[in-house]
């Protein structure tokens, strides 16, 4: 586990995000890149069944419990790469909310607006967002305020085009690249102008509050967790109790 | 200003000099002519409204619409109809528009790839020829599409920004298997709790020529009037469209009976309880006048 040098430290409390470059990279990422296509294309007429339903949005669509369907997409949520980042930030207390490996299809205007995920009086609340594939810039990249996230900043409000935000910062990069930012801040989506969807993996994380979790929310892969960091981040109980 | 219902519908029993569709919604029998429309408009202080057709496609069906529309030129205009697979769209935009008061058409579908991975060349859309006839011709186009659809709409803005759209209900897109009749004869929509429509209509209103009807209420809401379960939609909307791009309709006849037409005039200041009088006068017609051009009424 690699903990937080100062200088990022600093710049997650001032700026509220970071990034990872290579955070997965060599074969790890060529399984994660074919677990994803995988399972993207299994899941893709069931989506559009569900679109056609009025029960899932056109725009993107998350492959269905993933962690249950290859354990490269266990493996990335305590990654060392930033795993000790997370556990500074929350003071060693952390849990997964959940993963969302997402498919954003080629579109004339992004999938979603500026917006924070949830108000500042919420429990440190954490995303990390990892490239599958090379996100260019106008290709659907994440979009993030600096700043934001700070109790005195804004107010914000969301702009009809995602080029309109105010101070944003744009973060194109390359497979395996992965951003933290804590989802308290303003955020979005940026338009993606060309012909390829973003193939990402939003992993979301929050400082430990009582029953946030539930054992039951993470039972089906228990044995993938045999450590007891592991079972508490996955909010499981410890294998002795 | 004006106080303008922007979406709704009237119908007389079948008859030869009024062919329509029979439908559950609207049986053989079932009358709801534009006199007993201007009545609750009169009781209301409501002053015009935009007539939908209902009953079918043809041009015979749309008897009764340009009944109306010739009968109360300053108090309606009218919505038409044009069948997605018509072989001549243009033709009967044409024939129905022409000196009439029918301002536009409405679509149900687009007709597109569903898969939106696969939009590639606008032309491949089966509304194509519609949308440029639309353009041509000044005709604003009513758009209530189904939820497959929904993704298909930014292309077609994009390639005829002229057009001047309107979306039906909130922006809502029923998905498949989703329409039902409740116990009054009139739509029913089951909606997911989350509305997957901030992903897809709403993200329209980054395009200048796209306004928004806040109504349908009833159909979508879980609740009684004043439906506030929904109160969330109509801030989304407001935020995203501003308040110089929605317009507030009944949907008459189906709300007549429950909630009542006089509840649907303050479901606006019920739901968007925030709004100056200004404001809240731009929703309740001024919009419509603008955007619509709705004549001055005679006095």
């Amino acid at each position: 586990m690699i903990r937080p040098t100062p200088e990022e430290k600093k710049q997650w409390e001032e700026e509220g995000y970071l990034v990872f470059e290579d955070a997965i990279q060599g074969d790890q990422l060529k399984r994660l890149q074919s677990a994803f296509d995988y399972w993207a294309a299994e899941c893709k007429d069931e989506w559009l069944d569900r679109v056609e339903a009025g029960e899932a949005a056109a725009t993107f669509y998350d492959i269905p419990n993933p962690l249950e369907k290859d354990t490269i997409f266990i493996d990335i949520i305590d990654h060392p790469s930033y795993y000790g980042a997370l556990m500074e930030f929350t003071e060693d207390d952390v849990i997964l909310l959940g993963p969302q490996v997402r498919t954003v299809a080629p579109f004339p205007v992004s999938y979603t607006g500026w917006h924070p995920d949830v108000g500042k009086d919420n429990p440190l609340h954490i995303k990390v967002q990892i490239y599958v594939g090379d996100v260019p810039a106008n290709g659907g990249e994440f979009g993030f305020v600096p700043g934001s996230h700070k109790p005195d900043s804004g107010p914000y409000k969301r702009p009809l085009f995602q080029e309109s935000m105010p101070g944003h910062k744009t973060f194109p990069g390359k497979a395996g690249t992965a951003i933290m930012f804590n989802s308290c801040g303003w955020h979005a989506s940026m338009d993606n102008a060309t012909n390829e969807p973003r193939k990402s993996i939003i992993l979301i994380y929050e400082k430990r509050t009582p029953g946030r979790i539930g054992p039951e929310q993470f039972a089906a892969i228990s044995g993938h967790c045999q450590t007891p960091e592991r079972r508490r981040l996955f909010s499981l109980p410890d294998l002795t109790s | 200003m004006p106080r303008i219902d922007a979406h709704l519908h009237v119908f007389t029993k079948v008859t030869p000099e009024f062919p329509r569709e029979v439908t559950p919604i609207c049986p053989a029998e079932r009358e709801e002519p534009a006199e007993k429309l201007l009545d609750v408009m009169e009781e209301n202080q409501i002053d015009q409204a935009v007539l939908v057709q209902i009953g079918g496609t043809s041009i015979d069906h749309h008897s009764y619409l340009l009944h109306c529309l010739n009968s109360y030129p300053d108090r309606f205009l009218g919505i038409g109809v044009v069948p997605i697979n018509h072989p001549n769209p243009a033709d009967h935009m044409s024939a129905l528009a022409e000196g009439s008061g029918i301002i536009g058409f409405r679509l149900f579908e687009l007709g597109g790839p569903r898969d939106i991975f696969e939009t590639k060349d606008v032309q491949d859309i089966r509304a194509y020829h519609i949308w440029k006839c639309a353009a041509e011709k000044d005709y604003v186009l009513w758009l209530y599409p189904r939820s497959i659809d929904a993704h298909l709409l930014p292309y077609l803005i994009q390639e005829f920004p002229q057009v001047r759209v309107v979306l039906n209900h909130l922006g809502m897109t029923p998905g498949k298997g989703k329409f039902s009749l409740d116990e009054l004869g009139r739509p029913q929509i089951q909606v997911s709790g989350y509305n997957l429509n901030m992903h897809t209509t709403y993200r329209l209103a980054r395009y200048e020529n796209v306004s928004v009807h806040l109504s349908g209420q009833y159909a979508f809401s879980k609740q009684d009037y004043p439906y506030k379960d929904l109160a969330g939609w109509h801030h989304n909307l407001l935020n995203d469209f501003g308040v110089k791009r929605l317009m507030w309709a009944t949907d008459f006849p189906w709300i007549l009976e429950k909630p009542g037409y006089g509840e649907l005039t303050s479901v606006i200041e019920e739901l968007l309880p925030h709004l100056s009088e200004s404001e809240l006068a731009d929703i309740m017609g001024g919009n419509a006048k603008r955007i619509l051009r709705f004549p001055n009424r005679n006095t």
